[in-house]
């Protein structure tokens, strides 16, 4: 499974040399903006920590996610079809605005909901971590991760873990 | 005797065409559609890329909006009058919209009433449908669906006295018979529309007497049975219009599909008219492969239609100056391999006949503009490709895989450089060695070991590893050169294999398969020492579902082109929901992805640059396989995950890495997707620093040369460039106890 080298050296030569080429000063993405804009309504880019802040998480203020106008009037929709039981074409919905702002955490929180509103608690649990993982610096987006992680482990019947949960919960957000 | 052997037989046939006719049911195949565009205020998507969609959907520009399927473009909007549309969720009415638009996209969208309107979404596009092998497709309409010419203009042309014959026209067939005779060969039919029927529904196309004889009765038998109304829309969906390779194309509903790619209702007087020809003989009026004998028939339908004072003499002329106007592909036969995936995995759940009979409606991922950019990126890139390196002419071949990772939708397939041809499924089939696409997996589970990191330096050295067998294993790096003491985050971004096998031996061969495992790869590859260096068999679709959990921030997500099946009657049958998985940390999946933006910015995938937006942040990594059989790239945006193969379908040498045979590819399809940088938050736990990209020493910009940022625990202690200006510490010696104990496994 080794390389070899079968193709001509002059090949491989120009194959460098236009690599060397376009190689450019090293940047970081952090430090980089984004090539097209961020999906309405959210707020801060993720990951724009200030510019060489070593060793430091993003320093800047607390972000604040919300969604924009499109994922709200969905997410109103998917309220209204949950509420008369109808999960699948709630999930349907959420999924919709996700496809718009699919980076956004409050949809993968709403989406948790509605799988735990069909007694789904493990996808709950896993919307709910994705959430975590992309809200985090929102201490109110993660406060609601972490409900909704106590809420599926309650569901499961594993209490002690979902007190630990709630706890992280309300020390990031008290209610 | 005779006579009554005769009553009986016509008895027998009248009972047997009444009871087919009233218990027809035509077999309706699936109907696949493509997802459909969500419109929104906010959304990145300028008016002339929204006209292009509406194109898609042959939409018609007009000056005033007269019916659904038109709009009208005046400066900083489009009025759009839209189709009614049915989703897997909801139906929507015809409605009027107004989309404003500027220079970033679409500003807002309003009703009729002028009131806001959040978000909307554009019919879906119909993709295709699954039919039964060498079967019928159709697509059923009511009469109300049927525009009053259709009906008026066959009467006019096949059988102008339908409403007064009782299924049969003596005259019309005495003549027709008449002038074969005399022509010595079939010339005329002189059949009515009810013995078209009952040929296309009850008999063989042979012309025999007996035959003929049989039509006759069975088409009085209907005429007296069935209502002339009932008849014509029958004869609507049943007749044959066309064939599409092993499609035959039956009714007009569909024909107007696959001929216009529009509804039958919206057709003009030159389009009906040219159906309406067609109906004559479907192969030899192709208007797609006979352009000039279709136009000549339907300028005599047009001729015909105005003598019987259907349509005025003026409309006629300015219906027959007009072109043609079928569309060049037919509709239905786009995207064979993408359709090749969507009835797979409805296979696991459906019979073939529910799927080719029971008219379910099949509504899918695909973005068909996605779909294009990916088929045009393969097509020229593989032509180039062919002429750069003067191999012979279209044999060279490759696959590409686009997909939402967060959705886990696969949004694009391209089965091969022939896109229309509905052959060998390269993106599905064509299982070839993965190569260095497996680096990452490696590197990944060693982040998980928590003994490595980006700056970890490890030891590029030459490798001898006596196997079960006896044999001995020794790979080599691409340039057959060691590279010595080198930080992972160089090792991955030039790919280099001793570096990278040193890793995979110290962590454990078998915890490198399990993390493959683990990111959906479906059998667990044999833990053999050559499987770091990528002696795994994959598809590209299976790549595109390894390399998805990394672009998904280490959430695992079933890769599903149906998002649900809807019965004939609207009620859902199945949906494939989102479903995710956690299957690795999200920090170390982060680490590992910001090493492999640097492939794209110093190592292997850099050459990409040049053809990406400049501000666009990627990452990916090639992979070649062994004597450059295979050449992968796979790499995402925040976006998008694109996974790209090309080689020999023989397994033949391409003789190019993966940088230089699927990358480009890889980079042009990026590029035409409109897409949004990486840009996935930094977990709290972890740390962005600089370091010397050939040593892995922590320095700070202005203080060292060639600087790379890397993403480590904050934890971490890390190496230093003397002299940098850093606390005394000593975290230089744990490094260099890593590589020592490195090799120290490595040698006993």
């Amino acid at each position: 499974m080794t390389r070899r080298i079968r193709t001509p050296l002059g090949l491989l030569l120009l194959v460098l040399l236009c690599a060397c080429s376009l190689q450019g000063a090293p940047r970081s993405p952090a430090s980089r903006p984004g090539g097209a804009a961020p999906p309405a309504g959210q707020a801060g880019a993720p990951g724009s920590a200030a510019p060489e802040a070593p060793q430091t998480p993003p320093a800047a203020a607390p972000r604040q996610f919300t969604l924009g106008p499109a994922a709200t009037a969905l997410v109103a929709q998917a309220h209204k079809q949950s509420g008369g039981g109808d999960y699948g074409q709630a999930a349907a919905t959420v999924e919709r605005a996700l496809r718009i702002e699919p980076d956004n955490p409050l949809l993968w929180i709403e989406l948790g909901r509605v799988r735990l509103g069909e007694n789904n608690a493990a996808q709950a649990d896993a919307t709910a971590r994705k959430a975590l993982a992309l809200g985090t610096g929102d201490p109110r987006v993660e406060a609601s991760a972490w409900h909704l992680i106590a809420d599926s482990l309650r569901a499961r019947g594993r209490n002690p873990e979902a007190v630990d949960a709630e706890r992280r919960a309300l020390g990031l957000a008290p209610r | 005797m005779c006579i009554l052997a005769a009553c009986a037989w016509v008895l027998y046939l009248d009972l047997q065409v009444t009871r087919q006719f009233e218990g027809r049911r035509w077999t309706l195949p699936a109907q696949v559609y493509a997802a459909p565009l969500e419109l929104y205020a906010g959304e990145p998507l300028p008016l002339p890329a929204l006209e292009q969609e509406l194109q898609r959907l042959h939409y018609r520009r007009t000056d005033r909006l007269e019916s659904p399927g038109t709009y009208r473009w005046s400066g900083e909007h489009i009025d759009l009058a839209l189709r009614p549309a049915r989703f897997a969720d909801e139906t929507r009415a015809a409605q009027l919209l107004t989309v404003n638009g500027g220079a970033g996209g679409i500003l807002s969208l309003r009703d009729s009433g002028g009131a806001d309107v959040p978000v909307l979404r554009l019919e879906p596009l119909l993709i295709g449908s699954i039919f039964p092998i060498h079967g019928e497709d159709r697509i059923v309409l009511t009469p109300a669906e049927v525009p009053p010419l259709l009906p008026a203009a066959l009467k006019a042309v096949e059988d102008r006295k339908f409403d007064s014959h009782h299924g049969v026209d003596p005259l019309a067939m005495l003549r027709a018979a008449w002038v074969n005779v005399r022509a010595g060969q079939i010339e005329q039919g002189g059949s009515t529309l009810t013995q078209q029927l009952v040929r296309s529904y009850f008999l063989s196309s042979r012309q025999t007497l007996s035959r003929k004889l049989r039509e006759a009765v069975m088409a009085v038998a209907l005429d007296a049975h069935f209502s002339k109304a009932d008849l014509m829309n029958a004869y609507i969906n049943e007749i044959f219009l066309g064939q599409d390779g092993d499609r035959a194309i039956h009714g007009f509903g569909l024909a107007s599909q696959f001929y216009f790619g529009k509804p039958l209702a919206e057709l003009d007087l030159s389009e009906v008219a040219l159906l309406v020809a067609i109906v004559r003989g479907p192969s030899y009026y192709d208007p797609r492969r006979h352009p000039d004998r279709a136009r000549e028939r339907r300028n005599l339908v047009l001729k015909e239609l105005a003598q019987q004072r259907l349509v005025s003499a003026a409309a006629a002329g300015a219906a027959a100056a007009r072109p043609l106007g079928v569309t060049s592909r037919p509709a239905g036969a786009y995207y064979p391999a993408y359709l090749d995936f969507v009835r797979r995995t409805l296979r696991r759940d459906y019979r073939d006949q529910d799927l080719t009979e029971a008219g379910l409606r099949i509504y899918t991922s695909l973005e068909p503009r996605a779909q294009d950019e990916a088929e045009r990126a393969l097509e020229r890139e593989l032509a180039r490709l062919d002429k750069v390196h003067k191999h012979p002419q279209g044999q060279l071949e490759g696959a590409v895989v686009v997909t939402a990772p967060q959705s886990g939708d696969v949004i694009a397939i391209v089965g091969g450089r022939n896109v229309g041809y509905d052959g060998f499924d390269r993106a599905l089939d064509a299982r070839r060695s993965m190569g260095s696409l497996v680096k990452p997996f490696i590197y990944l589970t060693a982040l998980e070991s928590g003994r490595y990191n980006a700056a970890t330096v490890v030891q590029d050295a030459p490798i001898d590893l006596k196997l079960q067998n006896g044999t001995h294993w020794k790979p080599e790096n691409f340039t057959r050169e060691t590279y010595g003491a080198v930080p992972v985050v160089r090792a991955l971004a030039e790919s280099l294999n001793l570096a990278t096998v040193g890793v995979g031996l110290d962590v454990g061969v078998p915890k490198v398969a399990a993390t493959l495992e683990r990111f959906g790869l479906a059998a667990k590859p044999a833990p053999v020492p050559a499987m770091l260096l990528g002696a795994v068999d994959v598809t590209p679709l299976e790549a595109a579902q390894l390399y998805n959990g990394l672009a998904n921030g280490g959430f695992k997500n079933p890769l599903r082109a149906v998002r649900a099946v809807i019965a004939a009657d609207g009620k859902p049958l199945k949906a494939f929901p989102l479903e995710v998985t956690p299957v690795a940390a999200p920090a170390v999946v982060y680490q590992l992805d910001r090493m492999l933006v640097q492939v794209m910015d110093h190592g292997t995938g850099r050459a990409a640059r040049a053809l990406l937006p400049p501000q666009l942040v990627v990452a990916g990594k090639s992979g070649t396989s062994s004597d450059y059989r295979d050449s992968w790239f796979a790499g995402f945006s925040g976006s998008h995950l694109v996974v790209v193969w090309v080689g020999y379908d023989d397994n033949s040498p391409t003789g190019f890495t993966g940088s230089a045979g699927a990358l480009p590819v890889w980079a042009r399809v990026m590029a035409g997707l409109g897409t949004n940088s990486w840009n996935a938050p930094m977990p709290e736990s972890l740390a962005e620093v600089h370091i010397e990209y050939p040593t892995g020493l922590r320095a700070v910009p202005g203080c060292a040369q060639d600087l790379v940022a890397v993403v480590v625990p904050s934890s971490a202690a890390l190496a230093e460039k003397p002299g940098c200006g850093f606390p005394a510490s000593n975290p230089v010696s744990s490094a260099l106890d890593r590589a020592a104990q490195w090799l120290h496994g490595l040698v006993h």
